[in-house]
């Protein structure tokens, strides 16, 4: 079923020629069947190849990618070689980037070759040693900033024919390596880069999405909630149902960063995607019982620290004092409020370990961050609260 | 690639040793008995690579033993002299301890070795911080010195996570674990309430999260970055000495926050707050110091100096942080310490 080399080559030919971008793609994929042909498994492809295709300039990439099926055809295979092609094929789609002025065509190959270099390189992090974590995978990140660059370099081409429409991909492409070793620093340039770009709105929807969720996560590190809220509502509302996980995904920073600005997660949403979890935080939340609350962060801190909101879910601490005090409020039915009542409420929601000194400090603090509405008299031990609003909606904060 | 090993047995290789004896550029400590032109014990000085500058040979490279015993002389004998201000050991230390730490970097020591060499720097720059907070910008740089610090802790944290990679858990001394979780915490108070050290705190090995003295240091930087500066505070007092001193570098600035969240929340104009109160929460030990923050930020304190009233719009929020100073807790917990043995971590339990 499979055909010789020259077959395989001839295809590759017939598909430069016609300046098949998506044909090529799949020639240089690894994901392709043409991988389980063992007619393509050559150590030293480079004078055949060069033979067939010397004239359309991809001989460099087609050859890298044989030995890179060569190496990973091995046993065991050899994931560092392997990658190492690869990443001298990136370096030929580069060159061949640069050859093809105002053309863009070439654009799925580079996905192709973007694409598999990444995971080639989180092999290589999972099977090999003997280097420090997230290196390989920084190097991956390397080549593809090379070819970000001939791709954002690219302005005079017309809008059709730019290859600046390659640069989100390669972005989110990017993004998915920072967030993996955690260098979030470096996505700022890259932010930048799209935000000026003209064809910012005019990129594939899928692409978008992937852009918005990491663009507002990053926002979300930043402290930057609103912005946050805003990139993450955009892609779980554009993301199709049909992609359940990925809707998930991006609620599992939706719904805290939500949170912290005043919504709660409705049950049944919560349900669909499996994240109960934030039910009960939510419910502790709203119930203003601090110790239930730190109760089930504790419990569930794994999980929490996996999916990278520990500290996001730990801010949160602070409404759920608002709350609390809130209640108090309610009951009193007064702006006079004695510090000893939410001393009294804190200790009767469990929490053992704080003293009226710390509930001035608390409420202080929810005063300067305007959650609370009023001022205190250290000397009376009260909390005079304005008559209007004095829990403003935590949205308004 | 080969790298080379250094073979100078003393603390300054034989060539440089005569060239600054020749040229008469010693330093007062490499002096005997201070006494001019007169050669002491010399230390390798820092110079940095540049392009006219040959590769260095072995021989003016030290082994892993004299650049062992070159950083003990330094965090000892050098750091015990008061015959002159601490600014100028300071000075002369951070100089040599730099060479040190590029030769490290030449002879590519190893993570194991790296980590033995880095510690004690980094725990001198740490007291160092703190010791010389008080001095004029022209006798101490604190920007330079957090640098230098950052630098350090950035190298030894990588060392810490090749190590985890490569070797087990048991493999290590208790000694060695117990120097981690010291650098760690240290981590965290130095970086109080920034996210990337907290997420790296969650997702340390179980023996260092587990740790009694990270936890606290770990529990402080979260309280700081939900804004409850109570629990930073007063976890402040029970950090043992070096952190604690870091820790005190940072103070002032915290004060600061505290009060300028005060004029929001006791805003009132006939009310006031009473001083002992503050003085409880912000750690000060006599009301002058108070007061002297109080004016400072321009706040008005009552004829009796015993309250402060607090109002919104008095605050002055363009004077800058008043420089960090001696703090009582920490110099109390400091003057029980043999201070070598800390700096060099020999032993760390107080």
């Amino acid at each position: 079923m499979f055909g010789s080399v020259n077959n395989y080559l001839s295809g590759v030919l017939r598909a430069a020629e016609d300046d098949d971008g998506d044909n090529l793609a799949t020639f240089l994929s690894l994901r392709d069947i043409h991988v389980q042909n063992h007619n393509l498994y050559i150590a030293q492809p480079e004078k055949l190849v060069e033979r067939m295709l010397k004239r359309t300039s991809m001989d460099e990439a087609v050859s890298a990618h044989l030995k890179v099926l060569y190496n990973l055809a091995q046993e065991p295979p050899n994931y560092m070689d392997a990658y190492t092609q690869q990443a001298a094929c990136c370096s030929a789609v580069v060159k061949l980037l640069q050859q093809l002025r105002d053309e863009n065509w070439c654009l799925p190959l580079m996905y192709r070759v973007c694409l598999d270099l990444r995971y080639l390189a989180q092999a290589c992090e999972k099977h090999c040693r003997g280097f420090t974590p997230g290196h390989i995978l920084e190097k991956a990140a390397d080549c593809m900033m090379a070819c970000f660059r001939v791709c954002a370099a690219d302005g005079r081409a017309s809008e059709e024919d730019t290859k600046r429409q390659g640069m989100m991909n390669l972005v989110n492409q990017l993004f998915k390596i920072y967030f993996r070793i955690n260098k979030l620093h470096l996505c700022k340039p890259l932010i930048r880069a799209i935000e000026n770009c003209s064809l910012k709105d005019t990129f594939p929807l899928p692409e978008q999405i992937t852009y918005k969720y990491f663009v507002g996560r990053r926002a979300m590190f930043d402290s930057n909630y609103r912005q946050a809220v805003d990139d993450l509502a955009y892609a779980f509302s554009h993301c199709p149902e049909r992609f359940t996980s990925n809707k998930r995904l991006i609620l599992i920073y939706l719904v805290p960063v939500k949170m912290l600005l005043g919504y709660l997660p409705r049950k049944s949403l919560l349900q669909r995607y499996d994240l109960l979890l934030f039910h009960d935080l939510a419910l502790a939340l709203k119930a203003g019982n601090v110790n239930k609350f730190d109760e089930i962060v504790r419990e569930q801190e794994l999980v929490l620290i996996r999916s990278g909101i520990y500290l996001l879910v730990e801010k949160l601490k602070f409404i759920v004092y608002r709350n609390l005090f809130k209640k108090v409020f309610v009951i009193r039915q007064t702006h006079q409020l004695d510090m000893d009542d939410f001393l009294t409420a804190l200790r009767f929601v469990g929490v053992t370990d704080i003293s009226l000194d710390e509930t001035h400090c608390i409420v202080a603090n929810l005063i300067y961050e305007g959650k609370i509405k009023g001022y205190m008299s250290h000397v009376h031990n009260k909390l005079v609260v304005s008559k209007q609003n004095p829990f403003p909606p935590l949205i308004s904060t | 690639m080969d790298h080379i090993v250094g073979t100078c047995d003393l603390f300054c290789p034989t060539d440089e040793a005569k060239l600054r004896i020749r040229e008469k550029l010693l330093h007062f400590y490499e002096l005997k008995n201070g006494v001019k032109n007169q050669p002491g014990i010399l230390v390798k000085e820092f110079t940095r690579s540049a392009a006219d500058v040959k590769t260095p040979k072995a021989k003016d490279l030290r082994t892993e033993a004299s650049i062992t015993r070159t950083v003990e002389y330094l965090l000892k004998d050098i750091l015990m002299d008061t015959r002159k201000p601490y600014h100028v050991a300071y000075d002369f230390i951070f100089d040599r301890l730099r060479a040190v730490r590029r030769e490290i970097v030449i002879q590519m020591y190893d993570s194991a070795n790296t980590i033995c060499i880095l510690e004690p720097i980094i725990s001198f720059l740490a007291y160092s911080r703190y010791r010389l907070s008080e001095e004029p910008i022209d006798k101490f740089d604190p920007k330079i010195c957090d640098q230098h610090l950052q630098e350090c802790l950035n190298g030894v944290l990588y060392c810490y996570d090749d190590l985890d990679e490569t070797k087990k858990k048991e493999s290590f001394t208790l000694r060695q674990l117990e120097r981690r979780c010291f650098i760690e915490s240290l981590y965290q108070i130095f970086h109080l309430g920034s996210i990337e050290p907290l997420a790296r705190g969650l997702t340390l090995p179980e023996h260092v999260r587990q740790d009694a003295g990270f936890r606290l240091c770990f529990d402080i930087s979260l309280a700081y970055q939900q804004g409850n500066l109570y629990r930073v505070l007063m976890g402040f007092p029970r950090l043992p000495h070096i952190i604690g001193a870091l820790a005190a570098t940072k103070l002032q600035f915290i004060r600061r926050r505290l009060l300028q969240i005060f004029t929001h929340a006791y805003h009132n104009k006939q009310l006031s707050v009473p001083v002992t109160y503050l003085l409880r929460l912000l750690l000060f030990e006599s009301p002058d110091r108070l007061i002297k923050h109080c004016t400072h930020y321009n706040l008005s304190v009552t004829s009796d100096r015993k309250a402060v009233h607090f109002i919104k719009t008095d605050f002055n929020i363009s004077a800058d942080t008043l420089q960090a100073g001696k703090e009582p807790f920490v110099e109390t917990k400091l003057a029980k310490i043999y201070l070598p043995e800390i700096v060099l971590l020999k032993a760390l339990k107080n």
